[in-house]
């Protein structure tokens, strides 16, 4: 095991956005979970949609 | 510094997925990414409700394997606004215009609100050109959506919210990934859609799926010519038997597989604990294969720009760009077109329409982009993501270890940094770009790009990597407070 592969838990490993363990206490926080029901539910209203209209 | 506390109210205020408390079992950090994953193939298939069926044209075109999304579904933008934001970000930051130090809790929350920002600017600006502007998403004349009745704006402005949504999405669906799961959403959605277009072009049972095209070619419903004298040899390499392209797409994988453990690793010793020894290996592909994305990116948005143009301005004189059933076959864009195919600058071969010499010039300027883009965002990507020799310095020195050697101080261990960092950056991402031109010259199967096939394997070997980092963990509790996640 390296010990010297010390590269920092900050980089994610496509880290085209980076996330720091800082947050402000003003931020808005959203649970991982409502973020999955968001999405399902927005496919789902959408493809409902698109069956009713049809 | 006054933009700063401009800036401030918004920025911090920017919502952010909540980060879990205290450790998440690798287990659950493998539910939470398959999950995110099931949900992107999800969306990929749901279509746009209001979008004329059969008309579209993709916008993205031959990016849309790096830029992952799907056309004409609510994923349409893809991963494509994130990476525009983050090439913003990397040319601000790389050439230290923001002002901003992420090492202060401070900047950190500035910055991740920017990014944030910027990102979501970046969904308006793509969504609003390829809804309004031209062919790319027509929309339907009319709707009856219940008893409510919608004109074209209406459907339009229907077909632009969805878009923004499904971009919006994306960006929070990358950081449930990066907070909760293994690696990162981008890198996930790359994967995902490489190696989609990968299986497809291997085993889809029409023709140009490899396989098919081969039962095709042995039942002689596709017919080679003489192999000695005609055409037969080309047809076998290049065309149908697409011999070439699986030759590239393993050489491709072995190739960058193999660079993964090139490296140079520098000695490190324990200040205090004697015998404790260790290595930093600074890579060949030291910046990874990710600033790749970000040249694409700039040419993937020169192109946009023509297309838009082209749909726009009826009178858009010839010297910019000619345009062919969508795609620029004379001009500006033309030679600014990175090469996708043999197709595209085989001249001998006849499918090219263009003169040979015009055909060397696109080849020669699209590979000095990759060759001077891939080392200079590599540059960039080495300072924006504290992985220069001065960040790794400090992180050496603060987990207690030095060089053998020399003395201890950070000052001397940036120094012996300096001597290795900037030189494998530079040649690691020259070699990357050209890598990635030759794979497109020659072709890969299902058509998925050399820049896409490179991310998709590097990010694959990270994955794995990071894989067995949390294995470690998991088994060994101790290691975690070495690698510093409690």
């Amino acid at each position: 095991m390296d010990k010297g592969q010390n590269t920092g838990g900050l980089m994610s490993s496509a880290g085209l956005v980076r996330y720091f363990d800082s947050e402000d206490s003003n931020a808005i926080r959203i649970d991982p979970k409502t973020v999955i029901a968001f999405g399902v539910l927005l496919g789902v209203l959408v493809q409902l949609l698109t069956l009713a209209v049809a | 510094m006054g933009w700063k506390e401009a800036a401030e109210p918004v920025l911090t205020r920017m919502p952010a997925v909540r980060r879990p408390e205290g450790h998440v079992p690798f287990k659950r950090k493998l539910a939470w990414t398959a999950g995110i994953l099931v949900l992107y193939f999800f969306l990929t298939n749901i279509a746009l409700l209001g979008l004329q069926t059969g008309e579209a044209s993709d916008l993205f075109g031959e990016f849309r394997s790096i830029l992952a999304g799907q056309q004409g579904s609510l994923l349409q933008v893809g991963i494509g606004p994130i990476v525009t934001a983050s090439i913003v970000l990397q040319l601000l930051g790389g050439a230290n215009l923001l002002g901003l130090d992420t090492d202060d809790p401070r900047d950190q929350v500035l910055y991740q609100g920017l990014q944030k920002l910027l990102v979501i600017v970046m969904v308006v600006l793509t969504a609003l050109p390829m809804v309004f502007a031209g062919g790319f998403l027509p929309a339907q004349s009319s709707l009856q959506l219940g008893g409510l009745s919608l004109g074209q704006t209406g459907v339009q402005l229907l077909l632009f919210a969805q878009i923004f949504a499904g971009g919006v999405l994306i960006l929070y669906m990358d950081e449930v990934v990066s907070k909760w799961g293994v690696g990162s959403g981008i890198g996930l959605f790359i994967i995902a859609g490489v190696s989609q277009k990968l299986v497809t072009g291997l085993i889809q049972p029409s023709t140009g799926g490899f396989f098919y095209n081969w039962y095709a070619i042995i039942t002689g419903q596709i017919t080679v010519g003489s192999i000695v004298g005609g055409d037969g040899l080309s047809t076998l390499l290049l065309g149908e038997g697409q011999i070439v392209a699986l030759v590239t797409t393993v050489l491709i994988f072995g190739i960058v597989v193999y660079a993964e453990s090139v490296r140079v690793e520098i000695p490190l010793s324990h200040a205090r604990v004697k015998g404790a020894r260790g290595r930093f290996p600074v890579k060949l592909i030291y910046a990874s294969v990710l600033p790749m994305i970000l040249v694409r990116a700039v040419q993937a948005n020169v192109q946009f720009m023509g297309q838009i143009l082209q749909s726009q301005w009826a009178g858009m004189p010839a010297w910019l760009g000619v345009y062919s059933e969508g795609q620029p076959v004379s001009g500006l864009f033309y030679y600014l077109a990175p090469i996708y195919s043999p197709q595209d600058w085989m001249w001998w071969t006849g499918a090219v329409t263009q003169e040979w010499w015009m055909v060397l010039i696109r080849v020669a300027i699209d590979v000095t982009v990759m060759v001077a883009g891939g080392a200079i965002f590599a540059i960039f990507w080495v300072e924006t993501t504290d992985m220069g020799p001065e960040a790794t310095a400090r992180q050496i020195q603060n987990s207690g270890m030095q060089i053998p050697g020399f003395r201890q101080n950070v000052g001397v261990v940036e120094k012996v940094m300096e001597r290795y960092i900037p030189q494998v950056t530079v040649i690691g991402g020259a070699l990357v770009g050209l890598l990635a031109v030759m794979a497109n010259m020659l072709g890969t199967i299902g058509a998925v790009t050399g820049t896409g096939l490179l991310l998709a394997v590097s990010i694959t070997y990270k994955l794995y990597e990071e894989i067995a980092e949390e294995q470690l963990m998991e088994m060994h509790p101790m290691m975690r407070q070495m690698f510093g996640n409690e």
